[in-house]
């Protein structure tokens, strides 16, 4: 009998046991640990941020569906992991704390042969003074900031009903951050609900990003090929900006946010403020709190995580050079090189560099977007990761691990501009692969038939469709393994 | 001082033609499976 322990799940972790539970005989165990009670749609966040969607549309509790597919369910933080075991329990375990009402605050330990961190970010809005919904700031990464985010938005629609000009700022209030695509959803979404409103001539809608131009989102942009013409994600967008009356300040990175006051820095170096009236900011992402032994009990975080608190896999971390990069230093297997048991996937795993190109302002602040890997991909290595997982398991040898790499890994990306069957709209784009790869495709690093944009209803309808169907696959209905990732 | 507001000044404005087309029902459902039909095709590329 082998334990697999999956810590997290979100859309990486939950794929990952789903098709554990799948695929391997009963007698072995799938056991989750997640510190939430409920999965989420993320992506249909930004919905319930405008009010347009309600919380239980975008969640479900995970324990009856645990229940019923035979997966053991810890509602508990993952706090310590002990690949080689400790002086008090040889097995490979991890230290978990249970958030579960029932056995709040009690610690145990539970053994693994194999064990999957899918632990995505830390959101991490002590990074900004000021940020965030428990300061001058709104959110939309959970669905209770998304609620709050409604609110206030409604406070602000109120407002401006009585006559008085509103400004709303919506981004990330880092310069660092990542899931650009996230906010650029969130500021045309409510641009969309100003306009319903009717108290669109009344507001300002500024979107306030770390991304070097508009168009980047965190991969550094797309070329297009359309109607024999070549384009760029930074023409394309800039156009929906100017059709919808969007400002944008790019280059930026939030300094501080006070009570109605942003501070940001540019990439220039120079310093500015912008006032506001509502702000979503997004914030930064670090890894989770995990701190891990070996059989000694010494410390031996900083070489199985990153500064920032992601794990180590297997990417190339060794070229700290922009013009050294290459595609192939991104992770295919997701395997740790210290422990071959031991996976991270999507957020959780250390990216080796940006995709976007890094720039650096005169003051020496970073202001480059970090790698996104939610979504598509996320799945994807959730996936992946079970199937070395099951090979090794059911052939009870170290046979090698399934490959999937971002370089090598396309992603569809829906970024919703406005919600309603007949007047929604969104922009629609695919990118091959992820991570460009200029040696195969030399010039923009992608596919010109792959990689490609497109602005319309028919984006809202594949968007919601998108939302019904992860549901779906997630709440693992009939046939649920039959939607791809 | 970024040039964001600049450009976007200078960009493409959607011409009527455009925006009708956008939110044109069945236009839109024409492309509602070219889209899909390319998103599934791109799914299946790669490793996975």
């Amino acid at each position: 009998m082998a334990r697999v322990v999956v810590l997290g799940a979100g859309i990486s972790g939950h794929t990952a046991a789903l098709h554990l539970r799948r695929r391997l005989a009963k007698e072995h165990e799938v056991v989750v640990v997640t510190p939430n009670s409920k999965w989420n749609w993320i992506p249909s966040n930004i919905w319930v941020g405008v009010g347009n969607m309600r919380t239980d549309q975008v969640t479900f509790p995970l324990a009856p569906v645990y229940r019923r597919k035979g997966i053991v369910f810890h509602q508990a933080l993952a706090t310590e992991l002990h690949p080689e075991g400790s002086p008090d329990l040889a097995a490979p375990h991890v230290t978990v704390r249970y958030t579960d009402p029932r056995r709040e605050g009690e610690v145990a330990q539970l053994t693994y042969d194999y064990l999957i961190n899918a632990t995505g970010p830390k959101l991490n809005f002590a990074a900004t003074p000021g940020l965030g919904p428990d300061a001058n700031t709104v959110s939309v990464c959970t669905p209770q900031h998304a609620v709050h985010a409604s609110e206030e938005l409604a406070k602000v629609i109120a407002t401006l009903r009585q006559g008085v000009r509103q400004r709303l700022v919506v981004g990330v209030g880092h310069g660092t951050c990542t899931c650009e695509g996230a906010a650029f959803e969130y500021a045309f979404n409510v641009e969309h609900e100003l306009r319903t409103a009717g108290v669109r001539d009344l507001a300002e809608v500024v979107y306030l990003t770390n991304e070097y131009e508009l168009g980047d989102f965190g991969v550094g942009g797309m070329v297009f090929h359309q109607g024999g013409e070549e384009t760029t994600s930074k023409y394309w967008t800039e156009s929906l900006f100017r059709e919808r009356d969007v400002r944008a300040i790019v280059q930026a990175h939030v300094e501080k946010v006070e009570p109605g006051v942003i501070h940001y820095e540019q990439l220039d170096g120079s310093r500015n403020t912008l006032t506001f009236d509502f702000a979503m900011l997004l914030p930064p992402f670090r890894g989770v709190d995990l701190t891990a032994f070996d059989a000694q009990g010494r410390d031996i975080t900083s070489e199985m995580f990153a500064p920032n608190g992601f794990m180590k896999v297997d990417a190339n971390y060794a070229s700290p050079v922009y013009e050294d990069w290459s595609a192939a230093d991104w992770p295919s297997t997701y395997e740790s090189p210290r422990y071959p048991n031991v996976f991270g996937v999507g957020i959780a795993f250390a990216p080796p560099h940006q995709i976007s190109t890094p720039r650096t302002s005169p003051n020496g602040t970073l202001i480059t977007p970090a790698p996104p890997r939610t979504g598509m991909p996320s799945g994807v290595m959730g996936k992946t990761v079970a199937l070395t997982i099951v090979d090794r398991i059911t052939t009870g040898t170290a046979t090698a691990a399934r490959r999937a790499s971002m370089a090598d890994m396309g992603a569809a990306c829906v970024a919703s501009a406005g919600t309603g069957l007949r007047r929604g709209t969104a922009a629609s784009m695919t990118m091959y692969p992820v991570v460009p790869d200029y040696a195969r495709f030399p010039g923009s690093g992608r596919s010109d038939k792959d990689t490609f944009g497109e602005i319309g209803l028919a984006g809202h309808w594949t968007k919601y469709m998108l939302h019904v169907l992860f549901m779906y696959k997630a709440m693992a209905r009939p046939g649920w393994h039959l939607i791809p990732e | 001082m970024d040039h964001a507001n600049d450009d976007i000044a200078r960009a493409l404005m959607p011409s009527a033609h455009t925006l009708r087309e956008r939110q044109n029902l069945l236009f839109q459902f024409w492309r509602f499976l070219a889209l899909n039909l390319r998103f599934v095709t791109m799914i299946f590329k790669g490793e996975h």
